[in-house]
């Protein structure tokens, strides 16, 4: 049986973690003085990609469209996968892409690693764009196909299938969980409440020592790393970057408040007559006959 | 080629377990006053098409039109059942580019129609994913999660798509969609190349749309319209992706079962945990279901595995992106009031906040306003609650 053959996608983002990020008075956020760091649905898509490595033994090749400071996001995805190949296409050209443009970059990159793919993964959505388009978009470009908001999956290495578990958020109706089977190869895109299940000895054994060697890898990830210029990675250039993108960011404004729509009492929190009197009220709302 | 062979909006329906989903006919609302307008302006008749695809669903035909639809496409079809990417995106491309439906549609433009004018999905596990694939293989452009829609005509000066000089581009869709913070709004536009090296048309405009931001209009059992019936096209090797199961599960929250709900967003920060058990101990005191503001689930906070697996989960969200609520109290603590988080409480009956900035916005949205630090504020609260409580039983 052929090993795996496994893609992530995986993108820099801001660090909204306490401490790293920063916020401008008006509460939108300071992009100079906000570090950057691995998106945190990057490394979920990394942590999946992994959990194949160690269930059944896998090749994992990395990869990101992004500034030449992104090879840090690359490096930390390969300390949580054991990446064996790390590729970044950066390139001023690929700048102010859309979704459409960046899946153009993706997946050129991805049909000129080394052998065919099996699985490719990327995360649920970015933390700063928020899109979620361009893991399936990439995935329509490369015409694999795509499963997403996955939660679990097990690949048959004999069917060459994959069967995952996908979690459906919905608006007013509750939540479906759907279990979808699909031949090789399949694009993933992994749900924030992804799980590994490791469950026996061998596995628990392999995750050690694919995470030692990870931690090693990692230390000197520039040995991996390969990064693509526009010409090295020989992607048609009116398809890529602001050229290839149909769509513009036209303007960004402050969402003008809404019209007070209460007039609020003021209480003072550490008035004990003042939280009486706030008690009095909310135990009033509750017993409130409501009728509708 | 001109705007002329691009028509009508199509719009995606979505629905599960025998139910158009709400956002679907919401989509269907904001279309319908888009194009009441539009067409009157340009003086045109162009459509809303709602498009949808299942097995068995001939009947929802009827309530789409009721709800502001002018024709529908409908692909009924046992491969249809399942939901799966490939199948669907293909089935919807064929209908968006089919001659035929487009002459059904309105036989006026029916001779030079290329692609949808606009193309509108929800904002959700299906759309979301669908919306992608689907403007991938139209080749065209995609704004998600937005929650306001303006069409006009628009002269723009573009480096690249324009080569920095001012085009008009007649009837673009403004497509407002509101960053994380919940703060600021990026107007995200579809528009053509029109640089001779790379000329380009750029249709349709497409879009995903939040759901719950839109209302939808009151259904009308008089209303008409062209109910079309697609055969459509499915290919063998599609079929080989099997939908193995569907089950519905029930959420661990239950906003709906609750007289009082409380929530707690970033001013946690300085001790999530201990900040959260006081949350916890608030809650239980109003015998409360606990909510959250955006950014909390998305566990950028420190905090121990345990409150974080139960409290910091999309699932507790209020706002445009979780819940809409309306219970009888709602308790917002160090909640700024970002429009997001907002439009998912507004409706509740009443309304108490606490926060130590007098300037956050949730202050216009609340009834009482409690001045001061919840790690100071709760406590005092919960023993007062006891102690009110005591009354009320020894009395």
């Amino acid at each position: 049986m052929e090993p795996l053959n496994l893609a992530v996608i995986v993108k820099l983002e801001p660090d909204f973690s306490e401490g790293n990020v920063s916020y401008k008075p008006d509460g939108t956020l300071n992009r100079n003085e906000t570090k950057s760091t691995l998106g945190p649905h990057s490394g979920i898509a990394a942590k999946a990609a992994f959990y194949a490595k160690v269930r059944y033994g896998a090749k994992i090749s990395v990869c990101s469209m992004g500034p030449p400071w992104a090879d840090i996001a690359l490096q930390q995805a390969q300390q949580t996968c054991d990446a064996d190949v790390l590729h970044l296409y950066s390139d001023r050209i690929f700048a102010g892409a859309d979704t459409l443009a960046t899946a153009e970059t993706l997946k050129t990159g991805i049909e000129k690693m080394q052998g065919k793919m099996d699985i490719v993964f990327s995360g649920h959505r970015a933390s700063d764009g928020e899109t979620g388009q361009t893991g399936p978009q990439t995935a329509w470009k490369l015409g694999f196909t795509f499963i997403g908001n996955v939660i679990s999956y097990d690949v048959n290495l004999e069917k060459r299938t994959v069967v995952a578990k996908c979690l459906l958020t919905l608006n007013g109706v509750p939540n479906v969980i759907e279990e979808i089977e699909a031949p090789l190869p399949v694009f993933l895109t992994i749900d924030p409440s992804y799980k590994s299940n490791f469950t026996t000895v061998s596995q628990r054994i392999a995750f050690e020592k694919y995470q030692k060697e990870a931690y090693e890898r990692a230390r000197n990830f520039k040995q991996s790393l390969k990064v693509f210029n526009i010409d090295e990675l020989g992607v048609d250039k009116t398809l890529v970057g602001l050229a290839g993108s149909p769509t513009i960011v036209y303007q960004v404004e402050r969402i003008p408040k809404g019209k007070a729509t209460r007039q609020a009492e003021v209480f003072d929190g550490s008035n004990s007559e003042h939280i009486r009197k706030v008690v009095a009220k909310m135990r009033e709302a509750l017993s409130a006959m409501v009728i509708k | 080629m001109t705007e002329e062979n691009y028509r009508h909006v199509y719009v995606v329906i979505e629905h599960i377990d025998g139910k158009i989903l709400p956002v679907s006919l919401e989509m269907l609302g904001e279309a319908r006053r888009l194009f009441d307008d539009f067409n009157a302006r340009y003086s045109s008749n162009e459509k809303i098409v709602a498009v949808i695809l299942g097995n068995n669903i001939k009947d929802f035909s009827k309530e789409l039109i009721e709800y502001g639809a002018d024709a529908v496409v409908c692909a009924d079809h046992p491969e249809l059942k399942d939901l799966r990417n490939t199948i669907h995106t293909k089935v919807i491309s064929q209908i968006a580019l089919d001659k035929e439906i487009a002459s059904r549609i309105e036989p006026d433009y029916a001779k030079e129609f290329k692609k949808p004018r606009y193309i509108f999905f929800a904002a959700d596990s299906i759309g979301r994913h669908l919306s992608s694939t689907v403007l991938v293989e139209l080749e065209s452009g995609l704004a998600s999660d937005i929650n306001k829609l303006v069409i006009h005509d628009m002269t723009v000066t573009h480096q690249i798509k324009t080569e920095g000089k001012p085009t008009l581009f007649k009837k673009t869709l403004e497509m407002y969609r509101p960053d994380f913070s919940g703060f600021l709004w990026t107007t995200i536009l579809c528009l053509n190349n029109t640089t001779p090296s790379i000329k380009r048309e750029y249709y349709p405009q497409g879009c995903s749309i939040i759901p719950g931001v839109f209302e939808p209009i009151k259904p009308d059992p008089k209303r008409s319209g062209e109910i079309i019936f697609y055969e459509p096209k499915i290919e063998e090797n599609d079929l080989k992706v099997k939908v193995l199961s569907h089950k519905i599960v029930k959420s661990e929250v239950d906003f709906e079962i609750r007289k009082a709900v409380v929530s707690f967003g970033r001013g946690i920060k300085d001790a999530p945990d201990e900040n959260i058990k006081l949350v916890v101990e608030l809650a239980k005191q109003l015998d409360a279901e606990i909510g959250i503001s955006l950014p909390i689930s998305k566990k950028l906070l420190p905090a121990s595995q345990a409150i974080s697996s139960t409290y910091m989960i999309p699932a507790r969200v209020i706002g445009t992106s979780g819940s809409k609520i309306s219970p009888m109290l709602y308790v917002a603590i160090g909640i700024s009031g970002a429009m997001q988080h907002i439009a998912g409480m507004q409706d509740s009956e009443f309304v108490v906040a606490i926060n130590p900035d007098e300037n956050s916005p949730i202050k216009n949205e609340c009834d009482i306003f409690i001045n001061g630090r919840m790690e100071d504020v709760i406590p005092l609260l919960v023993e007062e609650l006891k102690k009110q409580q005591q009354v009320v039983q020894a009395g």
